[in-house]
């Protein structure tokens, strides 16, 4: 990363520390829904813009590890072993999901994937004796760790923003490793990659389960966060948001879902003036940000750099491209 | 000299189309064969069900011996066996030196070790090796979809290079590329077989290429061998001017 990259991280960082000193409760819950749902949002980045596998099964994932958390801490098992096994069980979960992956592509894989999301919703709403159905499950109560209770919202806040960034620093690690560099080319070109020894399956199906595992490390937060968890939150609509997240964002850069999440999880508050006509105007800046930066926000910010960067050694008369020309191509 | 591949009544048939007609022969270690046939003759098919893309109606693939036939091409791979593809087949979004890298990292470890290893899998040095030795230098942190057609066309070949592999099957790597940049890559091509003594397999239609590169040659027709010799011979077998070169 550059130094006005780490420069900006750093900032990005301290305002997220200093944020819900200056925010009321109600502030501070988004900002919780923002880490949370950046989480999940990360996973489906992996996923979708690094391993280009299509998935609509995140928001099924993120409802597989809340309600994990949801039926276990009552039980009596400690939150973090909760966690870690909503981690777990999505990862296995994820790795089997992974497997029609490997035969079909695309539109087909997102309808597996959406016929997944509907069986959980379905398994989630009618298995009463597990789920309680559509009563839901209340009162999930917040961790203790430690001797440290997160039983505040500002304290519950930096639990999530203190996991958010552990799981960032190790999805960097894992995307700049050579497993980053094996999920592009499986997004690029999966059969020249099989040609270079990349065992193709073995780098989907793990693309899927990572991806899961995060969903559903991002569903064990957010039982605790809003203490009320029902069926229809982790229907069909999640997974389309979470879509939107990594798609807005930038899908396939790291940061993509960070910004994502925030318009996603902002955006309803400042459109409030809207009134009923938020979802028509968030559809219509959506669409117009598809047809013209398709690489979304950060795609959009990428473009802008490179066009200064681009005129700054114009001007000082650096060549742009050393080599020759796609000009050498025969006739 | 040993025989690194052996492919023994080889057939591929698609429906009542027969693409690959019991092609039988052998690379002999440190050799440069060539295959040539007119479009249509199978080249591509015969090459795509030795490296595992397709697999074979009938007939054996052996590599170094061991019946090879079937197997998946990233375990053919590591098993020192490595080819470029018709169309260009580099990753457009990473860099030159990302590419190689990535060419050779399979070969190094396990998949856990490789997670919490060297981002660059210890193949920094091989990588600027090559990068030098294909004349890379100036491009190798630009990304790969900026380099001209030729230059992809070389950094196509050093990808297949870099696992340092036993056997190399180069599938038309003079395709659209041109004469100034075609001659670039063959004399870096011989240059690394005098250097490596590697065996190369190289099918093409560009024929001055191939009679320049190939120590040997064979002459594929309907999905049939019909000759197979030095490429002075070929040039003058009547069959084979009858059959593609008198076109």
């Amino acid at each position: 990363m550059t130094r006005a990259g780490l420069t900006i991280v750093a900032v990005a960082l301290g305002a997220a520390v200093a944020a819900p000193f200056f925010l009321k409760p109600f502030g501070i819950f988004l900002i919780s829904t923002w880490t949370v749902l950046t989480i999940a949002a990360m996973g489906l980045n992996l996923t979708l813009g690094y391993a280009g596998q299509i998935s609509l099964a995140q928001g099924a994932f993120v409802g597989i590890g809340a309600y994990t958390v949801a039926l276990l801490t009552p039980a009596g098992v400690p939150f973090l072993a909760a966690f870690i096994a909503a981690g777990f069980l999505c990862f296995a979960i994820g790795w089997a999901l992974g497997y029609p992956a490997l035969r079909v592509q695309h539109h087909y894989l997102a309808f597996v994937t959406l016929a997944f999301t509907t069986l959980v919703f379905l398994v989630l709403r009618n298995e009463q004796w597990l789920t309680n159905g559509i009563y839901g499950i209340t009162g999930t109560p917040r961790p203790t760790l430690f001797g440290w209770t997160s039983s505040g919202a500002r304290d519950f806040y930096f639990l999530c923003l203190g996991v958010l960034v552990v799981l960032s620093l190790a999805t960097w690690w894992m995307l700049h490793s050579p497993w980053g560099r094996a999920f592009v080319a499986l997004r690029e070109n999966p059969v020249r990659a099989q040609s270079l020894g990349l065992d193709t399956r073995r780098y989907t199906l793990m693309a899927f389960a990572i991806g899961s595992s995060l969903g559903g490390l991002s569903g064990a937060l957010y039982a605790p966060l809003v203490q009320f968890i029902e069926p229809n939150s982790f229907a069909l609509g999640l997974s389309f948001n979470l879509l939107l997240m990594v798609i807005v964002g930038g899908s396939g850069n790291f940061f993509g879902p960070y910004v994502g999440a925030l318009i996603s999880v902002l955006l309803p508050e400042w459109l409030r003036v809207a009134q009923g006509y938020y979802l028509i105007v968030y559809s219509v800046a959506v669409i117009v940000m598809m047809a013209f930066c398709p690489a979304g926000v950060l795609g959009l910010v990428e473009r802008a750099s490179r066009l200064v960067n681009g005129r700054r050694k114009a001007i000082s008369g650096t060549p742009l491209h050393t080599g020759e020309q796609a000009n050498d191509r025969s006739a | 000299m040993t025989a690194v591949l052996e492919v023994s009544n080889l057939r591929k048939t698609f429906g009542g189309i027969v693409a690959v007609d019991g092609v039988s022969f052998e690379v002999r270690s440190g050799e440069i064969l060539g295959i040539i046939g007119p479009n249509g003759s199978g080249k591509s098919t015969l090459f795509n069900c030795v490296l595992g893309q397709l697999r074979p109606s009938a007939g054996d693939v052996r590599v170094d011996g061991r019946l090879t036939t079937g197997m998946r091409p990233c375990d053919l791979n590591r098993l020192g066996v490595s080819r470029t593809f018709q169309l260009l087949q580099v990753f457009p979004q990473l860099s030159v030196r990302d590419n190689l890298v990535l060419a050779g990292q399979e070969h190094q470890g396990s998949m856990a070790s490789r997670l919490f290893g060297l981002s660059d899998a210890g193949l920094g040095d091989a990588a600027e090796q090559m990068i030098e030795f294909f004349r890379l230098s100036n491009l190798a942190d630009e990304p790969a979809g900026s380099l001209s057609y030729g230059q992809q066309k070389l950094l196509d070949a050093a990808m297949a290079f870099m696992a340092g592999p036993r056997l190399v099957l180069l599938d038309e790597p003079a395709g659209g590329v041109n004469l100034t940049m075609l001659g670039h890559l063959r004399e870096r091509l011989q240059a690394y077989h005098a250097e490596r003594k590697a065996t190369f397999v190289v099918i093409e239609h560009q024929m001055e290429f191939v009679m320049a590169l190939c120590t040997r040659v064979l002459v594929l027709a309907e999905g049939r061998l019909i000759a197979e010799g030095t490429p002075h011979d070929v040039r003058r077998n009547p069959t084979v001017i009858e059959a593609y070169l008198g076109h």
